[in-house]
């Protein structure tokens, strides 16, 4: 029952959506999208720690729980981040009236 | 101390506990209390009741070593379930990063760059307290809580200057590599977990030495796992090729907290990149065959860079903030050089404490060298190096207090920034084996580079004692600038001429505080001692489950 799904999904899955988030950082001109693909980033790795908690060697009800903790924490963390993050991209908003990140070009050099 | 926790781990952190109720403290105070006074007023008395908090920590940080820490070493350290490390290491670097909190503090107290003081002092405290907790991570779990905790404080606290545009964009900018860096390094971590089974920073690195075929070869999951870790670290300590954010966030944030990124982030940042370089991943460091690539080499390239890039680009520049950053960004080149040390040295623990020594002094020297920039933006709004002009002639103290950071930063004796990358480079060229010829190459470059660093360095002293000034005159800088000058320019004479009383406790806190996996050697077969998972009894972390009630 509990093999029905191969290890190896998962972690295509989230090397897919990792991949995803990544090329949105890149790719991506408003500050907001930024910000969405860097959670899907988070997200991402937060599956591969579940995936390895729960296909790891030491069976997952008795285990350590590691792997699970550490997504418990991510998922704060990204939170947090989100918070922090829109409340500077207002910031930014303010000064400039946009929300691009290739319009902040005041600094360079 | 066993697995688990107990009162006395309490004991332990209560000067990390102290801290964090006092950053609450801070804001209550500045809503009540403080509420009806001017700007200028509040920054004071909350500077002051920042310093006292700060004060108080470092007190309580120091008594707890005496009274508890002793001289107790290796896994009996380790506290709260084993994630937290309550040894010298500890209690050390609290006291320097508090140190450092209070440098900075004063520098906040020059000018009113903001009306938050309350929210200012508040995040600047607790990101202390992160940077404290992240020395300690022996875990990855408190590793990465401990390292976004105190980077979402820095992002908050580079935005923070209201009058200036270019704060805002700069925290923005921050923000966005920074949180990029960090979902790579979780990556990182997560196939680390994977190919592990276990979070703690030492149980990592006894799992894959013990490993049948230790080293990278062959490895790809371990191999994307060293980059994208490297990747995280290196945004950290801003490493070329990821060092873009590093020379803008440090010019838009406001003096001081250019300061502390600079000094408090790098030192946590590079202690955290030795312990899960050296220690987590030292078995993959080491070159141990052609075909077993480890990533020492990977590390040289970027500390070469970096190095370069980084004394390169501060030729130019004419904005002191920006050089700065620059300079930081040279340095962490220089850094790197002996966080390789630690990685494929056999001496790791002093190879260790060479590279903490530099930290140290490095720290001191470049908060001394913002809190010039401080009293620029307070008495003029600018900051560019010409704002130096005749300052020699005006401030002849100022002037030798720069002249001695400014030697101790090319690397000139009698300062310890010359005993710094003394002891860095002998620890490199100590390095035998395959990789030698790297480290040869890497202590040749860092040379080089320290005489191009001269030049820039040479010309912040050229305004000072040789133009005349065309601007208008400096105030008088005041205790709050001339406390962190003089401490730095004061420990960077007192190491000079005293370089080992820092080195012997530099080498008492490696040796206590790190634990380095055994590393393979190349000819040497290790047989298939452990499978991939050692023994449950072995496995600090099946303890705490093993205390869960049972159906």
């Amino acid at each position: 029952m509990s093999q029905q799904i191969p290890l190896t999904w998962f972690l295509y899955f989230a090397a897919a959506s990792f991949s995803i988030g990544l090329m949105g950082v890149l790719m991506r001109r408003n500050a907001i999208g930024v910000l969405m693909a860097i959670e899907i980033m988070l997200n991402a790795a937060n599956v591969n720690f579940v995936a390895f908690w729960r296909y790891g060697p030491t069976p997952a009800s008795e285990g350590p729980i590691s792997g699970v903790m550490m997504a418990l924490f991510v998922v704060t963390v990204a939170a947090a981040e989100v918070a922090v993050g829109v409340g500077l991209i207002l910031l930014c908003y303010r000064r400039w009236r946009a929300a691009d990140v290739d319009e902040l070009d005041t600094l360079s050099g | 101390m066993a697995a688990g926790f107990s009162l006395q781990d309490f004991i332990l952190f209560s000067p990390v506990i102290l801290l964090t109720g006092w950053g609450l403290l801070t804001l209550i105070l500045d809503l009540t209390v403080l509420s009806r006074l001017s700007d200028t007023d509040r920054n004071r008395a909350l500077g002051l009741w920042t310093i006292a908090g700060l004060v108080s920590s470092v007190v309580l940080c120091q008594f707890l070593a005496f009274e508890y820490v002793g001289n107790v070493s290796g896994q009996d350290t380790l506290i709260f379930f084993d994630t937290l490390n309550g040894g010298v290491l500890y209690t050390q670097f609290a006291a320097l990063v508090l140190l450092f909190a209070i440098l900075v503090t004063c520098l906040s107290m020059v000018w009113n760059f903001t009306s938050h003081w309350g929210e200012y002092y508040a995040l600047l405290t607790w990101s202390a307290v992160s940077m404290i907790v992240l020395i300690a991570s022996e875990d990855l779990i408190t590793l990465f809580l401990s390292l976004e905790t105190m980077t979402i404080c820095l992002y908050l606290l580079t935005a923070m200057e209201k009058s200036k545009k270019r704060s805002a964009e700069a925290g923005l900018k921050y923000f966005v590599y920074g949180s990029v860096s960090s979902a790579l390094f979780l990556f990182g971590l997560s196939l680390v977990y994977g190919q592990t089974g276990s979070t703690g920073i030492d149980m990592i690195g006894q799992i894959l030495s013990g490993a049948e075929r230790p080293g990278l070869s062959g490895n790809v999951a371990g191999g994307v796992a060293v980059l994208m870790i490297m990747v995280g670290f290196g945004f950290k300590v801003s490493a070329v090729p990821f060092h873009q954010w590093a020379p803008d966030a440090y010019e838009g944030a406001p003096a001081p907290v250019a300061a502390w990124l600079a000094s408090g982030s790098k030192l946590a940042s590079l202690v955290a990149m030795v312990k899960v370089m050296g220690g987590a991943l030292g078995t993959w460091s080491a070159t141990t065959s052609p075909t077993s690539p480890g990533w020492v080499g990977l590390l040289a390239l970027i500390s070469a860079a970096t190095m370069t890039y980084g004394n390169f680009a501060a030729l130019g520049q004419t904005n002191l903030k920006r050089l700065l950053a620059y300079s930081s960004i040279a340095h962490a080149g220089y850094m790197l050089v002996g966080v390789i040390a630690v990685g494929i040295s056999t001496r790791r623990e002093e190879a260790a404490a060479a590279l903490f020594f530099y930290l140290v002094i490095y720290g001191l020297t470049t908060i001394a060298g913002f809190a010039l920039a401080s009293w620029l933006d307070r008495d003029r709004g600018t900051e560019d190096v010409d704002d130096l002009n005749g300052l020699g002639r005006r401030h002849p103290y100022v002037g030798v207090a720069v002249c001695v950071l400014m030697l101790s930063m090319i690397g000139i004796p009698p300062t310890a920034g010359f005993f710094g990358k003394l002891y860095m480079f002998m620890e490199a060229l100590n390095v035998g084996g395959q990789d030698k010829v790297t480290m040869i190459g890497l202590v040749a470059l860092g040379l080089f580079n320290s005489v191009v660093s001269a030049f820039y360095y040479v010309r912040i002293l050229k305004a000072i004692f040789l133009r005349e000034s065309d601007r208008k005159p400096l105030q008088n800088m005041g205790p709050e600038v001339s406390l962190p000058l003089a401490v730095g320019a004061g420990l960077a004479l007192f190491f000079g001429f005293q370089p080992a009383s820092l080195l012997e406790d530099m080498e008492v806190v490696s040796r206590s505080g790190l634990r380095f996996a055994e590393r393979p050697i190349a000819s040497e077969e290790r047989g298939v001692v452990r499978t991939i998972l050692p023994a449950r009894t072995e496995n600090p972390e099946a303890a705490p489950a093993a205390e869960a009630p049972k159906p």
